[in-house]
């Protein structure tokens, strides 16, 4: 027999427990989230901002703080009006063409056909995502080298006769990178979206079909709106994504002719590792992380990713 | 009690003497130090003697210390770096330093000696110059001025070279022109006959008339090689008053201007620093290009060994040659660059002395005559010349007639930076990006906002 006090004291051990188990959980499913964006983001972003106030050079060694680096972005730098218009021209045309429409174009036409054939052609347009990132740009080097043996030129010259070899690298260095960034992206945004076409009830395809609509016009009035929030995911993540790599560029162009492929974060590694102007470079990189975080933001309100981000709305029985 | 005394006194004195005569008959082996020196080199081969020559070394300063009675033994370890160039590991060593992970001695290019000194991190070398003239006394006193900063030397020289245009002869004499004329441009160039742009018309007659699909090619990276051009049309980068960078606009123009005619006039490719450092040479050597602006060494290490050109002088010259920068004009000056590779000691070496000793010893006549010999540089002592290899060795005799007008790199410590702005002048103007103008206002622009203390003209 228990009496009202036993209760209480029962009843405010439940709560106890109840919230330690709360706390260990949220230590549990929390805490390594917290620990790596603590220590991959938040740390990086204090360093950034602490060097950005120094005088750091090629010795890495700090003689005075100092607001000069932010004096050079604001008014000696003159380079880089080119460097931001041109990362915009790769960021909005790589996605524009590749990660969204490409990815998109893919991700239908391979759930149209038969399913074999649709999973070997994702699988090939897989490849590129799966070489390291050196051999790709090896392969591509050769495809587009200045000479006879490139394949590009080989094409180009037998089937079409070209009389002298092109050099793409010199002459076309910008479509080059979104080419081939594009490539590697287009993949991305062709799973996501195969993944969210399947998601698509069937039977509104055959009740579509009844009703008299054609292919377009079922990938019109269904396909597309059901993908409208994979279309915002992938916006969103691949700008983030091409803001800040530059690793295919440097292997391709090495942000040459001159300055022509130089995008900004590649410049901002230029400034820093291969003129040694640490501090100038940690300036420019805090620009960066602030693009990114202002990006991340407005694409969030702007695609409504929080709804994106809640329990699915259709009932599965 | 003094009995006593006298007793403990013998007896303690009996006990130390044993002790005493045991301890110094073990000291050999027990008190035996070993120093070690860890050397920073970079991966090169164009130059493994020179950290191999250091090795070497220490077993001779080793027996040298034995003969001392000395109980010190040096031990070399090497740490290599795998940057491309002396510029890059320049500034990886210079970060290596910053962090105090620094090496005891180093090997360095020249120009970057004084941003070493100036962050405190090499060893001022004067007094212990004075102090081994056996080790130092004969070195070339030109090459001295390669490893001096304003106020002092830090660094020893090892090796020197002379940079060239090297040309086909069998592609000139099928564009045209008679053995007589390509015989003699060596002696042209050399007496300010031959000028810049008849280096470009002899290249454009050779792509227009022969197979080869190049003129002129230079080097695809940042580098001293162009600096010759530069060089010809007056730019020496330093005040000599002062010391700083200097700048001139009209003479910057005027070189980049010979870049400019060069691709306009297809003889060098738009892309040539795009392209690959072996497809350059290999694109010289197998006969698609006139002329190849770089050094006496390349012989050595890739001509010879790689493309099979004839090691015999005769056999060489009869269709390979080379020909020093040319003067702008007629009647003007004529240029070569040499760029010797220095030996270097960290300021904060627990050995200083011995670090000297050991470099001295890497700098003795027959190892430097090694290094020189299988990787055609040149020498740094007169001695060198008498050693029968060293003769034999005819790229050697025949570049140093180069070092009468030859012209070094300014040591000054921001020109390695400096040099990466030009370099990217250059590729502006060949990919078509910048005419000669626009580079030299990008040079002097980009290094008015980057580096410190630039005199402009």
């Amino acid at each position: 027999m228990t009496t009202i006090a036993d209760e209480l004291t029962i009843e405010r051990r439940g709560h106890a427990r109840s919230a330690a188990r709360r706390r260990t959980n949220f230590v549990i499913f929390l805490g390594p989230a917290i620990i790596l964006t603590v220590l991959f983001f938040v740390v990086p972003v204090i360093i950034d901002i602490t060097v950005s106030f120094t005088d750091l050079s090629r010795s890495l060694r700090i003689s005075e703080f100092t607001t000069e680096q932010y004096q050079k972005v604001f008014r000696t730098d003159r380079r880089l009006s080119q460097v931001i218009g041109l990362t915009f021209i790769y960021v909005f045309g790589t996605l524009a063409i590749f990660n969204v429409t490409f990815g998109l174009i893919l991700a239908i036409t391979t759930t149209a056909i038969r399913n074999v054939s649709g999973s070997f052609f994702r699988g090939v347009w897989l490849l590129p995502r799966m070489s390291p990132s050196v051999l790709y740009i090896l392969l591509w080097l050769w495809a587009v080298s200045p000479t006879e043996a490139g394949l590009v030129n080989q094409v180009l010259m037998q089937a079409f006769g070209l009389d002298a070899p092109l050099d793409l690298l010199t002459s076309a260095p910008i479509a080059l990178i979104i080419i081939s960034n594009g490539f590697i992206g287009a993949s991305m945004g062709m799973i996501i979206f195969t993944a969210a076409i399947r998601g698509i009830p069937e039977h509104l395809f055959h009740a579509a079909a009844v009703d008299g609509a054609g292919t377009l016009a079922q990938v019109r009035f269904i396909t597309l709106p059901a993908l409208r929030w994979p279309i915002s995911f992938v916006t969103i993540y691949q700008t983030l994504s091409l803001l800040v790599s530059f690793e295919y560029i440097l292997l391709l162009t090495r942000g040459g002719p001159f300055y022509d492929t130089t995008v900004y974060a590649l410049y901002v590694y230029r400034r820093a590792f291969e003129s040694g102007q640490y501090g100038y470079g940690a300036a420019l990189a805090l620009f960066l992380i602030v693009i990114g975080v202002v990006v991340a933001l407005i694409g969030w309100r702007f695609f409504d990713m929080e709804r994106l981000l809640q329990r699915p709305r259709i009932e599965v029985h | 009690m003094i009995h006593w005394k006298i007793g403990t006194a013998a007896l303690l004195s009996a006990a130390l003497a044993a002790g005493s005569a045991a301890f110094l008959a073990a000291t050999p082996l027990l008190a035996q130090e070993t120093v070690k020196l860890e050397l920073w080199s970079r991966q090169d081969p164009s130059g493994p003697l020179r950290p191999g020559n250091v090795v070497k070394a220490a077993e001779r300063l080793n027996k040298e210390l034995e003969a001392e009675g000395s109980p010190k033994r040096v031990e070399v370890t090497v740490r290599e770096s795998p940057a491309k160039g002396f510029d890059d590991d320049a500034l990886q060593l210079l970060k290596v330093f910053g962090i105090g992970e620094g090496p005891d001695m180093f090997i360095a290019a020249h120009e970057w000696i004084c941003a070493f000194q100036e962050d405190g991190f090499v060893l001022k070398l004067d007094d212990y110059i004075a102090k081994y003239p056996q080790h130092f006394g004969t070195i070339f006193p030109s090459l001295w001025s390669s490893a001096k900063c304003p106020d002092g030397t830090y660094a020893i020289p090892q090796d020197a070279e002379a940079r060239m245009f090297f040309y086909n002869k069998k592609l000139l004499r099928e564009a045209g022109y008679d053995a007589a004329f390509v015989d003699a441009m060596p002696q042209r160039a050399l007496a300010g006959d031959l000028t810049m742009d008849e280096v470009l018309e002899i290249a454009k007659q050779v792509v227009d008339k022969t197979k080869a699909q190049y003129g002129v090619l230079h080097r695809p990276n940042k580098g001293p090689d162009y600096i010759m051009v530069f060089q010809a049309y007056g730019n020496d980068f330093v005040d000599p008053a002062t010391g700083k960078l200097l700048l001139e606009r009209d003479k910057l123009a005027a070189a980049f201007g010979w870049f400019e005619r060069g691709v306009k006039e297809k003889v060098i490719p738009a892309n040539n620093t795009a392209m690959e450092f072996d497809a350059l040479r290999k694109e010289f050597y197998t006969g698609n290009a006139a002329f190849w602006m770089y050094g006496i060494w390349d012989l050595g290490s890739v001509a010879f060994p790689t493309y099979g050109l004839p090691q015999d002088e005769k056999a060489f010259f009869a269709d390979w040659g080379w020909i020093t920068g040319p003067a702008p004009e007629k009647g003007g000056a004529p240029v070569s660059l040499t760029h010797p590779i220095v030996y270097a000691i960290a300021a904060d070496t627990k050995e200083p002395e011995l670090a000297v000793r050991l470099l001295g010893h890497a700098s003795a006549v027959d190892l430097n005559t090694d290094h020189a010999v299988t990787t055609t540089h040149l020498g740094i002592k007169p001695e060198q010349l008498q050693d029968p290899r060293y003769a034999k060795a005819w790229p050697l005799a025949k570049a140093t007639e180069l070092l009468k007008i030859t012209k070094f790199l300014p040591n000054n410590s921001q020109f390695g930076e400096l040099n990466g702005i030009i370099f990217a002048g250059i590729q502006g103007i060949e990919s078509g990006r910048l005419s000669a103008q626009q580079a030299a206002d990008f040079v002097i622009e980009e290094a008015s906002a980057t580096l410190e203390d630039v005199t402009v003209k």
